[in-house]
């Protein structure tokens, strides 16, 4: 069963308008960003009712002549909403964006607007720990990384940009020696070619040894010393790798 | 045929039109049932100033095309006359009701709890406003017949309409001694009033375009919408 967490006040509020309206024949459609939790919410409230994606309007059809309760997903793609009969059916449309407002208003008796996830910062904190957990297990890493509160957290796709952050984080700092070996071989086997490979792909290992020991020893002077390289030598890679 | 031994009094008292007796200081002297109704919604001055403001000049009588409206009351003229210096009379002509042509779809009409409606659309406003909203409902009204999903637009655009307003007060009750006749049966009336400090009208046509499918009288004031929902 789907479930659905949330502590934002606008969603709390479509959720008790869901519940009132569950057992009534009503037509309802929940707009808003793709991977704002549309379909789960729809999923989570309704999860009996039969799912239909409105890229398909011949199977919407059929769908509305067989079932009275039914979730249409991307309702904006339906290639001709006004065909659709909602007349005593509970329907709960989900949609991206809102195609043609007058439809939408003509068919729908609730519209209800979905925010994203950078309105509602509990929920990210939420689902962030939920991903982590998932991706802990699926990735099947043993020890969390020390520094996982400070993931930097994307959230231009909402959640799904939010998980993909997660994973990559966390795919990048369980890393080990053969792993870190095994993406530069197979980077390098599909990139390397022209004639001056060698200078050219360096970078791909000096660059981030140079910014982890400055950040790690502070000074020039005493990564120089940690390196086993002169000091003008580092200084000269600093200004060839552009790190500040 | 000689008619001044009827007594002309009950006729009048039980006229569908209200009708009012001033003094010539604008004092009541008589008014029938349906007058008494309409003073619960227009104060005695303002019907006696329009009784003077539209007097013949000599005595008699004088009719006058004009449109009036107070709350759910609507006159489309009146007929002011004095006989004498002591009185003046004042006669409203209640504006007939024009019968609607839509038929109700009874297939889409199903018995409805309307408190879980209005609260379902009390949710939803919320998602998008923070207006302060006060609520005043009969919990004990009986479900009845209505098409959920038309009705649930009329409240959504009627609500909407007082998206800016300061402080809402909606009530839900029922019209007590007030009937619709709907397909030649007496049908009571439950009235939903939502009122504020002002509204917008941009959606008044389409509430009433919904209103009329599912024959409730939509009443669209400045600062009030009243819909009057027969209890099928």
């Amino acid at each position: 069963m789907e479930t659905f967490f949330t502590t934002s006040e606008k969603i709390q509020h479509i959720i008790k308008s869901f519940n009132l309206t569950k057992t009534l024949f009503v037509s309802s459609i929940i707009i808003g960003d793709a991977h704002t939790g549309k379909r789960a919410l729809a999923r989570y409230l309704f999860p009996d009712a039969v799912v239909v994606s409105g890229t398909n309007q011949e199977e919407v059809k059929l769908a509305l002549d067989t079932y009275d309760e039914l979730i249409i997903t991307d309702f904006e793609k339906l290639t001709n909403p006004i065909e659709c009969s909602f007349d005593n059916k509970r329907i709960i449309a989900t949609a991206n964006y809102i195609a043609n407002t007058s439809i939408i208003d003509e068919l729908f008796a609730f519209i209800y607007k979905i925010p994203t996830l950078v309105e509602r910062p509990d929920d990210i904190t939420y689902l962030k720990n939920i991903f982590i957990q998932e991706a802990l297990q699926t990735l099947m890493i043993d020890t969390v990384p020390k520094d996982i509160e400070n993931i930097t957290l994307d959230l231009s796709q909402n959640s799904k940009s939010l998980k993909k952050s997660i994973y990559t984080y966390l795919t990048k700092h369980s890393m080990d020696e053969k792993d870190i070996e095994d993406i530069l071989y197979n980077y390098l086997l599909s990139h390397l070619d022209g004639n001056d490979g060698y200078r050219e792909y360096l970078g791909l290992f000096e660059k981030p040894l140079i910014e982890a020991g400055l950040k790690k020893y502070g000074s020039q002077l005493q990564l120089s010393q940690v390196l086993g390289i002169n000091r003008n030598t580092l200084r000269k890679k600093i200004h060839e790798h552009h790190i500040n | 045929m000689n008619t001044t031994s009827i007594n002309f009094e009950p006729f009048v008292e039980w006229d569908n039109s209200p009708f009012i007796l001033f003094t010539n200081m604008g004092k009541i002297r008589y008014l029938n049932n349906a007058a008494e109704i309409l003073f619960g919604y227009v104060s005695k001055k303002e019907l006696y100033d329009i009784a003077v403001a539209y007097a013949p000049q000599n005595f008699g009588y004088k009719m006058t095309s004009l449109s009036l409206n107070y709350d759910s009351f609507s006159f489309h003229a009146i007929t002011v006359g004095y006989e004498n210096e002591e009185e003046i009379s004042l006669r409203l002509y209640n504006t007939p009701r024009i019968k609607s042509s839509q038929k109700l779809d009874k297939n889409k009409l199903i018995t409805t709890d309307i408190n879980i409606l209005l609260e379902a659309n009390i949710s939803l406003f919320k998602t998008k406003n923070s207006n302060q909203l006060t609520l005043l409902a009969d919990q004990d009204l009986p479900s009845f017949k209505i098409d959920q999903n038309n009705f649930s637009k009329i409240l959504r655009k009627s609500l909407d309409s007082f998206r800016a307003s300061d402080s809402i007060n909606i009530t839900l009750k029922l019209l007590i001694g007030e009937h619709v006749i709907l397909e030649d049966k007496k049908i009571s009336i439950i009235q939903l009033s939502i009122e504020a400090n002002g509204r917008y009208n941009d959606t008044d046509s389409e509430i009433e375009m919904l209103c009329t499918q599912s024959q409730i009288k939509s009443i669209l004031q400045e600062h009030t919408i009243k819909l009057e929902i027969p209890l099928i």
